[in-house]
C-alpha cells in the first residue's frame, strides 16, 4: 500500500478547488474510497460516486419523480407527518420507494474512476488544502493520547496540533478511515494519512 | 576649582594654608564642588510677600465685604435652620477665608445673572433644577387668551419696570451719569426689555389676576435654563471657537463618505509606520516624493491601512490618513481579544503567520504587527514571519490575514455541520 497515490489524489484536489471545478475524478483504490467517503462525511465533498472514465449524470439530469407525485407527497407528509421516520426493514415504505439512479460501473477495474462533487460556499471552496501528515518514506502511527493533545492543538509526535479553524485529520485504524475526533472519541490510534482544511 | 591645584591643598584645613579661606566660616574643609552650598543660594518665596499694611487694608476690605454674621442675624437664622443646618452654615462660613472671596472671586454684576450664587462648576439639584409646577396645582380651571397689541405694549412696559425695579432697588439713577454708570444702566435696560418680550404676560393675558401671577410664576416656566458647562479641565482647554476651527475639505469628504460626524473620528487611532523618500526620474530630472503607510482602528475590531504619497510631506501623510480610515475593516476577534485560529497570508516575499494565543499571553509580535494589533483591540497573539520583512508588505499582509478570517460559523455552514459553543457553558459562564 503506498502512499504516493494518496499523495498525487492530495495535489490533485487542491488543484480542483483552485481550478473551481465541480466534479473531479480519482483512480479508485479500497484507501482512496474510505478517504473520501470520510471527507464526504466531514462535509468536505458532496457526493463520491464510482463510475467509469465518462462522468456520472449530474443530479439535475438524471430521471426525476412527477411533480404531481411529489405534490401527493407533500400531501401526505402534512396530514401524516409521522411517515417521515423511518421504516423497519421489509416493510413497504409510506411515501414511496427511494428513486435509485444506477451508474454503469465498467467491468474491467482499470477503467473505474471516482468521482468526487467538490463544495463552495461564499465563492470559496470549502476544501482548499489537503496535505499528507505520513509520507510514502516515513508512515507516523498515533496513540490515542497523541491525537488528544493534537486535536487540542498541541504537538505530539511530531505531528502539529490541529490549530487552523475547522482543520480535520484523517487516520487508518483497524476500524476503518476516521478522523482524528472520532479516534480520540472511540480511544484508537492508527497511521496518520493527511489533513484537510479550507 | 582648578585641576592644576595639587591635592594636599584639596584635602588640607583652611587654617594651615594661605589659599582663600571659603565664605562659611563654619566649614573648616574646602567644598569639592563649585555649586554653592545650600544656605548660600538665595532663596525666593514661592508668592510675593505682602507688606503688613496692604494686608491690614486686605483684612479691613474684607471684613466689610464680607461681615461675619452678628448675633442678632445667627438669633434671626436660629429661627430659619434647624441646629444642625447652623451648624453647617457656621462650618461653611469658617471653611472660606473672605480675603479669598474678595480677591478672588468675581461677582456678577450684569443684568443677565442667575438669580442665585453659583460658580457653574457642578449641577446642583435644587437651585439649577428648581421645582416645576403642573397645571394639577392650578385651584381651578383658568382662561387666558392672546394679548392684543396694545395689552401687549403695556404688559412689556409692565414687566420691564418690574425687572428695572429689582435691578435699581434705590431707583434708576438720574441727572449726569459717569460713562461706566451710563453704559450700565444702557445694558440694563436692554435686558429688562428683551426679558419684558420673552414674558408670557406679553403674549398672554386674562381677566383673572390670580392668572395673571400664575403667569408671572417662574416656577409655572416649562423654560429649564439649561448651563453651559464643561465637564473637565482638559475639554475647556481645547475647547475652540466654531469660527476658529479649520475646515479641511478633505476631512469633510472623508466624513462625508464614511457617514459620520466628527465626534466619531476622535475615537480613531491612527499611526504612520513607514515613511521613505520615493524618486522618479523623468527627463526633466528626478522628482522626489515623500511615501507614507498609515495605520487607522478604533481599538475594538476596525483596522485599516492607507497609503500616500507626496511631493509636499504633510499632504502624503493627510492623504494616507484619509486612506488608512477610508479602508479600515471589521476584524472578526475571538472573546475580544485573538483571533479565531491559525492565519497566513502571503503577498510578495513575504509571509505572514499569526496564532491565537490564550488569555494573558500579551502580543509577543514584531513591533509593525503589534501595531496593528494594538489598533485592532487585539491582546493575544503570537507571529512568525519567515521570509522577507519588507516592512511594508508585512503590514498588508497582517491585515489582510486579520481581514479575511474563516469564522467557524461560516466554516460549519459551508460543510453542512452543527456548531455549537460549548466554551462558556461549565464554571457558570465565568470562563475568559
Amino acid at each position: 500500500m503506498s502512499l504516493v497515490n494518496l499523495a498525487h489524489v492530495c495535489s490533485h484536489m487542491q488543484n480542483a478547488s483552485k481550478a473551481r471545478l465541480g466534479l473531479t475524478s480519482i483512480p479508485v483504490s479500497k484507501l482512496h474510497v474510505n478517504l473520501m467517503l470520510g471527507l464526504q462525511k466531514e462535509g468536505f465533498i458532496s457526493s463520491v460516486t464510482l463510475g467509469s472514465t465518462t462522468p456520472p449524470k449530474p443530479i439535475l439530469l438524471q430521471s426525476q419523480p412527477a411533480p404531481e407525485l411529489l405534490e401527493a407527497m407533500a400531501d401526505k407528509l402534512e396530514s401524516e407527518p409521522w411517515n417521515a421516520y423511518p421504516t423497519p426493514e421489509g416493510a413497504k415504505p409510506p411515501l414511496g420507494g427511494e428513486n435509485v439512479y444506477a451508474v454503469a460501473v465498467p467491468e474491467n477495474p482499470a477503467k473505474r474512476r471516482l468521482w468526487l462533487g467538490l463544495k463552495y460556499w461564499n465563492n470559496e471552496p470549502v476544501l482548499k488544502h489537503m496535505q499528507l501528515v505520513s509520507k510514502p518514506t516515513r508512515r507516523i502511527w498515533l496513540t490515542s493520547e497523541d491525537l488528544g493533545k493534537i486535536t487540542r492543538t498541541r504537538q505530539s509526535s511530531f505531528v502539529k496540533g490541529l490549530t487552523r479553524p475547522g482543520e480535520c485529520m484523517f487516520l487508518t485504524t483497524d476500524r476503518g478511515v476516521l478522523e482524528a475526533r472520532e479516534c480520540v472519541e472511540r480511544r484508537i490510534g492508527g497511521m496518520a494519512l493527511c489533513r484537510v482544511w479550507g | 576649582m582648578s585641576v592644576c591645584r595639587p591635592a594636599r591643598c584639596l584635602f588640607s584645613k583652611g587654617s594651615t594654608t594661605a589659599l582663600p579661606k571659603p565664605s562659611s566660616p563654619s566649614s573648616h574643609l574646602r567644598p569639592f564642588s563649585t555649586t554653592p552650598s545650600r544656605p548660600a543660594r538665595k532663596r525666593r518665596p514661592h508668592y510675593p510677600s505682602i507688606k503688613a499694611s496692604e494686608l491690614n487694608l486686605l483684612n479691613t476690605a474684607a471684613t466689610s465685604q464680607f461681615p461675619n454674621y452678628t448675633t442678632n442675624e445667627t438669633d434671626l437664622l436660629a429661627k430659619r435652620y434647624t441646629p444642625s443646618q447652623i451648624a453647617a452654615i457656621k462650618a461653611a462660613e469658617a471653611a472660606i477665608d473672605p480675603r479669598d472671596i474678595l480677591t478672588q472671586g468675581q461677582v456678577r454684576t450684569d443684568p443677565w445673572r442667575l438669580p442665585y450664587k453659583s460658580d457653574l462648576s457642578q449641577i446642583d439639584p435644587v437651585t439649577d433644577h428648581a421645582d416645576k409646577l403642573s397645571h394639577h396645582d392650578l385651584p381651578k380651571n383658568r382662561s387666558f387668551r392672546k394679548t392684543n397689541e396694545s395689552e401687549r405694549d403695556a404688559a412689556i412696559t409692565q414687566v420691564a419696570n418690574e425687572t428695572l425695579a429689582k435691578l435699581y432697588p434705590d431707583g434708576v439713577p438720574e441727572g449726569q451719569l459717569n460713562p461706566t454708570q451710563e453704559k450700565q444702566l444702557q445694558q440694563a435696560m436692554e435686558a429688562a426689555l428683551t426679558q419684558a418680550v420673552l414674558d408670557p404676560r406679553a403674549t398672554y393675558t386674562s381677566k383673572d389676576p390670580a392668572t395673571v401671577a400664575t403667569l408671572a410664576d417662574p416656577r409655572h416656566s416649562i423654560v429649564l435654563p439649561s448651563l453651559p458647562r464643561l465637564d473637565n479641565k482638559m475639554a475647556k482647554q481645547t475647547r475652540r471657537l466654531a469660527d476658529e476651527e479649520q475646515e479641511d475639505p478633505r476631512q469633510k469628504q472623508l466624513l462625508q463618505y464614511l457617514g459620520w460626524d466628527k465626534q466619531n473620528l476622535r475615537g480613531i487611532r491612527t499611526k504612520t509606520l513607514v515613511v521613505h523618500g520615493v524618486t522618479n526620474q523623468t527627463r526633466m530630472g528626478k522628482i522626489r516624493s515623500m511615501y507614507y503607510l498609515t495605520i487607522a482602528g478604533n481599538g475594538d475590531g476596525l483596522l485599516g491601512v492607507g497609503e500616500g504619497k507626496s511631493v509636499e510631506p504633510e499632504e502624503g501623510r493627510k492623504q494616507s490618513v484619509v486612506a488608512a480610515i477610508r479602508s479600515m475593516r471589521p476584524i472578526p476577534r475571538y472573546e475580544n481579544r485573538t483571533i479565531y485560529g491559525d492565519l497566513e497570508r502571503k503577498v510578495g516575499a513575504t509571509k505572514v503567520q499569526l496564532y491565537s494565543r490564550p488569555p494573558g499571553f500579551g502580543l509577543r509580535v514584531q513591533h509593525l504587527i503589534f501595531e496593528l494589533a494594538r489598533a485592532a483591540g487585539l491582546q493575544d497573539l503570537a507571529a512568525r514571519t519567515p521570509r522577507s520583512r519588507n516592512k511594508m508588505n508585512v503590514i498588508k499582509a497582517t491585515w489582510e490575514a486579520l481581514c479575511n478570517q474563516r469564522l467557524p460559523d461560516e466554516i460549519a455552514r459551508a460543510r453542512g455541520k452543527k456548531l455549537v459553543d460549548v466554551r462558556k457553558v461549565y464554571y457558570g459562564g465565568s470562563v475568559h
